[in-house]
Order: C-alpha cells, then structure tokens, then sequence
C-alpha cells in the first residue's frame, strides 16, 4: 500500500440519518480509511445536525422522492450546489470518491463540479428502464469524469453496462468477518431453526415466501421454528400465519451487532427468500461469514454471490414449493449442512474489510497517478483561466 | 433586429458546445495517458518479479531459460508487439505456476505473493486503460467532433489486445 497518506472526500447520495446499506458500506469503508491513517470527509445530506460523527459534513436536509420503486432521500439543487461547490473548493482532496453518481443527487452534483481524479462506485441493480434514453446523453459526460468505475456485484455491472455504456471493476461490498466468526452459539435458537433477517414488512423481502412455505416444511420436520430479526411491526405479520404454526414463530425486532453473530452460528439455516432489488445482499456475506447454512432465492446478485450454488443452497425465487424442498433437504442432511456452512465460511472470509478496502485502495492509488488534486471544474474551463489572468 | 440577436445567440451557443466538447476530450486523453502509464509501471514491475523468479529456486533451469526471455521480451518489445510479449510472459508465468503449486521456503511465497497481488492490480489496470481508449474511440467519432478537429493533433488511442484474464 502507498505509505503517503491522503486526503479524500466521499460523497454519500442517502440521508445519512435514514439506515441503508450504501451508508452502512461508506461509514464501514470511512471508519476503515481513517483507521489506516487517510484523513476523509463525508459529505452527506442529514436532516438533523446533532448526532453526526466528526468525519461527516451536512449537505441540507434530503427531499424524499420516489426512485427506482422505492422512497430515495436525496439532495440537490441550487444551494446544494453552493455547498458541494464550497465542499470541494475548501476540502483540498486528492480523490473523490462518489457513491452511485447516475442518480440526482450531490454525487451527480459533485461529478459536475469538481475535476480530477474521481471515482464512481454503483449500488444499483435494476432492469433496462426506458427513461434512460432520456437522460443517457446528459449523463455521459459526467460519468466520462470517473476514472474509474466500481460495481458492488456483477448485477450492479451489467445494470451500469446496460444503462450508460460503460464498463465497470466489481469490488464487493465490505463486512468485518471475523466480527462475525466469533459469535457464541444461543441455545433458544438452536435445534431445527430457520433464521430471517431484515424489514420483513417489506414485499420484496420475501418473508410471505417463507410463510407459504412453512406448513410443508413443518410436515417433515415437525419440531422445526422460525426466528425473524428485524425492525418492524410483527402484529399485522402474525395475523396472516396460519394459527396451527403461530408458536413456532419468533420475532426478536431489531438486533444488535453481537446478537447477528450469535444468531448466525446458532441457527440450523438462514433463508433469504427475497424476491428482487437486491445488488449484492449484504447479510448473505454475514450469514456465510458466521457460519450459517445458507438458502436463497436465485436472484442474480444471490445467485452469484453463493457461487452458483457452491457456497449456499438457492432454490426458484418466489416458489415456496421449492423453497420447503430444499430446506427439508438440509434439515435432514447434517453433514450436508455442515459441509456448505464450511465452504461458505470461508467465502464469507473474502468479504472482509482487510480485502476489499485493499482492492478499494489500489483502484484509489491508479486514479491518482499522474494527476493533481481534486479542484472545481469551473476553475479549470479556459475563460476563467483567461479572465483571471486578466484580474493579476 | 430580433434576427441578429437570434444568431448571435446561435454562434454562441455553438461556441459553447464546441470548447464543452473540446474539454471533455481533452479530459479523456488524459485519462487514457494515465491508465496506460499504470498500467506500464505494473507490466514492467511484473517482468521484474518473473526476473527474479527465474533467478530463484521456484524454477527449474528450462523454465528458467524461458521465463528469462520472456520477460526481456516483455521489457524490449515496442509499442506495436508490446501485447504480444505480455501474453507471452503472462503464458509463461501461468505454465510455471501450475506446476509449482506446492513450494515450500518462505522466500519464494513471497516472490509468489508479490507477483499475484500484482497480477490483481494489472486486471483492474488493464480495465480502466480499456474503458478510457473505448470511450475516447467513441467521442472521437463524432462527426462534429472531426469536422471542427476538436481532438487537435492527439493521436487516436489505439487498444492494446491484452488477454482480460492474465494468469
């Protein structure tokens, strides 16, 4: 690695306030950089100034629109403008680090704003949308600025390669693993227990899938439970399980760091039976890294990141049918399980933070080669070049 | 009256798109300097390792003999069979680690370890260098771009024919 310390700016396109998973990636990937000694500053809209961590700068207070199929807290505009302008102008950075720079937001606004080495990473992974066709030949020259492109997943890469035409190196998201291969086994859940983890309220989270699934399951293994972690409201959920199978249900809400490590080496299977809108599926690297038996939907960002199948079991997305096939499978097959909890171990191990923020750096230390710092685009254009020659 | 303001206006506007488009260019041969510099530096520093492998104890004499003309290939060759003598010393290098798979002293895995990061640094060179030559082709190719010469005397990025999976 470059001993030469360095300063960069990260532009976070979210509410910083509202959890994600492209915060939670560029908090993670911040905190690590710092550690390491690189001085970095995050600028990200937040709508309350209070509880932010000293690396953060506010950009305003986000607007909510509605983008690609979900709510976005997102920033832009005239003044958000200034202030990324001012952001940059005063930062004095040596690279820029822009998360999903293709949506409106300050990451599209800094793109324009500033020249030099900058890189691009994306999230995202959706199907061709039409409206692109539109706003394709505006962004291309910002996105030309990068000078280098990160997909999260091989699905964020085709998304990027579909939509703007351009080519992309996959770095996956980062975890800290061995945080996560530490967890202590918790005997309420162990045994024959099925694991979930996330907004189960939400459709796309396929825990209906699981629901569906369960009374098939329960009829081959009849002392099997189900654990759900996640924020939500399991009231409206419970009602729509069949009473017979109610107590076999657990709804633990939101968990802590630990508890997830725990969770995951104490539980027989984690079940990711989401049915879409995922671009790399964060919490499969966790399961996998704590030692969880994985099964997931064949999505492709899942489909992939289980190896095709190597490193976890997949079964048909949205067929539950499927679904209880291949869990009473496992259920039934220990060694089998503890075969694909060990390979899968391993691959968790290839997530961790120490390789992916390697791979991040080394992409950093190519954009910077031969290039000045990071200034305002406006700076650089010949007239103003021309006119404050002029002014001296 | 309307009428020269309306040109002018026009010829302004046009003024604009040109030096917006010259800019950009200009940005992107930049770009494409840049990534093939990296991507020089990590190709010579390859041919050093595989110098000093051949040199180690993790070749034998006849691999040795190659992977030393190889590699001074590699440093020798011109632009045009530049990529030519890549592959070859990337060919090279594959055939020696196949078979050595199972080394032992602690000196030549670390010999191994250097030339495998190095190898993961050239796939992600070699992609950016690729992306950068293909969208300068690209805007290069724009008619108003030839028309106006936007891209000056700058000599049209060429690709180099790497094989994407070196080792």
């Amino acid at each position: 690695m470059l001993t030469r310390c360095l300063k960069i700016g990260i532009v976070c396109p979210y509410s910083w306030d509202t959890p994600g998973g492209v915060q939670n990636h560029i908090r993670d990937l911040a905190e690590f950089l710092i550690s390491a000694g690189h001085e970095v500053s995050v600028l990200a809209p937040a709508a309350d100034d209070g509880n932010l961590s000293s690396y953060v700068v506010n950009a305003g207070k986000p607007i909510a629109i509605p983008y690609n199929g979900a709510v976005a807290r997102v920033l832009f505009g005239p003044v958000a403008f200034s202030r990324v302008r001012q952001w940059i102008a005063n930062g004095d950075f040596d690279l820029l680090h822009l998360h999903e720079p293709a949506i409106p937001s300050i990451s599209l606004l800094a793109c324009w704003a500033a020249d030099g080495p900058m890189i691009g990473t994306f999230h995202a992974a959706s199907k061709r949308q039409k409206i692109i066709f539109a706003i394709g030949p505006i962004l291309e020259p910002a996105i030309e600025k990068l000078s280098a492109r990160i997909a999260v997943s091989e699905a964020a890469r085709l998304t990027l390669t579909d939509h703007l035409d351009t080519d992309a190196v996959v770095i996956p998201n980062g975890i800290f693993a061995s945080h996560y291969s530490q967890g202590t086994p918790q005997p309420q859940w162990q045994g024959n227990t099925i694991g979930f983890i996330g907004r189960y309220e939400e459709p796309r989270k396929g825990l209906s899938v699981l629901l569906e699934a369960l009374p098939m399951i329960a009829r081959f293994a009849p002392d099997v439970k189900v654990v759900v972690a996640g924020p939500g409201d399991p009231s409206e959920v419970q009602k729509s399980i069949d009473p017979q199978l109610r107590h076999r249900f657990t709804f633990l809400g939101k968990i802590s760091e630990q508890d997830k490590a725990n969770f995951m080496s104490s539980i027989a299977i984690y079940v990711a039976p989401n049915t879409g809108g995922e671009s790399f599926g964060i919490i499969l690297a966790e399961a996998l890294a704590g030692g969880a038996c994985v099964v997931a939907s064949d999505i492709p960002a899942f489909d992939d990141l289980l190896g095709h199948g190597e490193f976890g079991a997949l079964f048909a997305s949205e067929d539950s049918t499927d679904l209880a096939k291949v869990v009473i499978d496992l259920l039934r097959d220990q060694e089998k399980r503890t075969q694909l909890a060990q390979v899968g171990r391993s691959r968790g191990q290839s997530f961790d933070w120490d390789i992916v923020a390697k791979q991040i750096f080394s992409v950093y230390e190519m954009s910077i080669v031969g290039s000045e710092k990071v200034k305002l685009a406006s700076d650089t254009r010949s007239w103003s070049r021309f006119l404050s020659k002029d002014d001296k | 009256m309307t009428d020269w303001a309306l040109v002018v206006f026009f010829v302004l506007i046009t003024i604009w798109y040109l030096t917006f488009l010259a800019t950009r260019l200009d940005r992107l041969h930049h770009r494409v300097e840049n990534s093939w510099a990296n991507l020089d530096v990590l190709l010579q520093k390859r041919a050093a390792v595989a110098l000093e492998i051949a040199h180690s104890d993790i070749a034998d004499p006849a691999s040795s003999l190659l992977l030393t003309g190889a590699a001074y290939q590699a440093r020798d060759a011109d632009i045009q069979s530049r990529s030519a003598a890549e592959s070859g010393l990337s060919g090279t290098l594959g055939l020696l680690l196949e078979d050595s798979r199972h080394l032992t002293t602690a000196a030549d895995s670390a010999l191994l370890t250097e030339l495998s990061a190095l190898t993961d640094k050239i796939r992600v060179a070699i992609a950016l260098h690729k992306d950068a030559v293909t969208r300068t082709q690209m805007v290069r190719k724009k008619l108003i771009v030839r028309i106006f010469r936007l891209a000056g005397t700058a000599p049209l990025p060429v690709t180099y024919e790497f094989e994407s999976d070196v080792l």
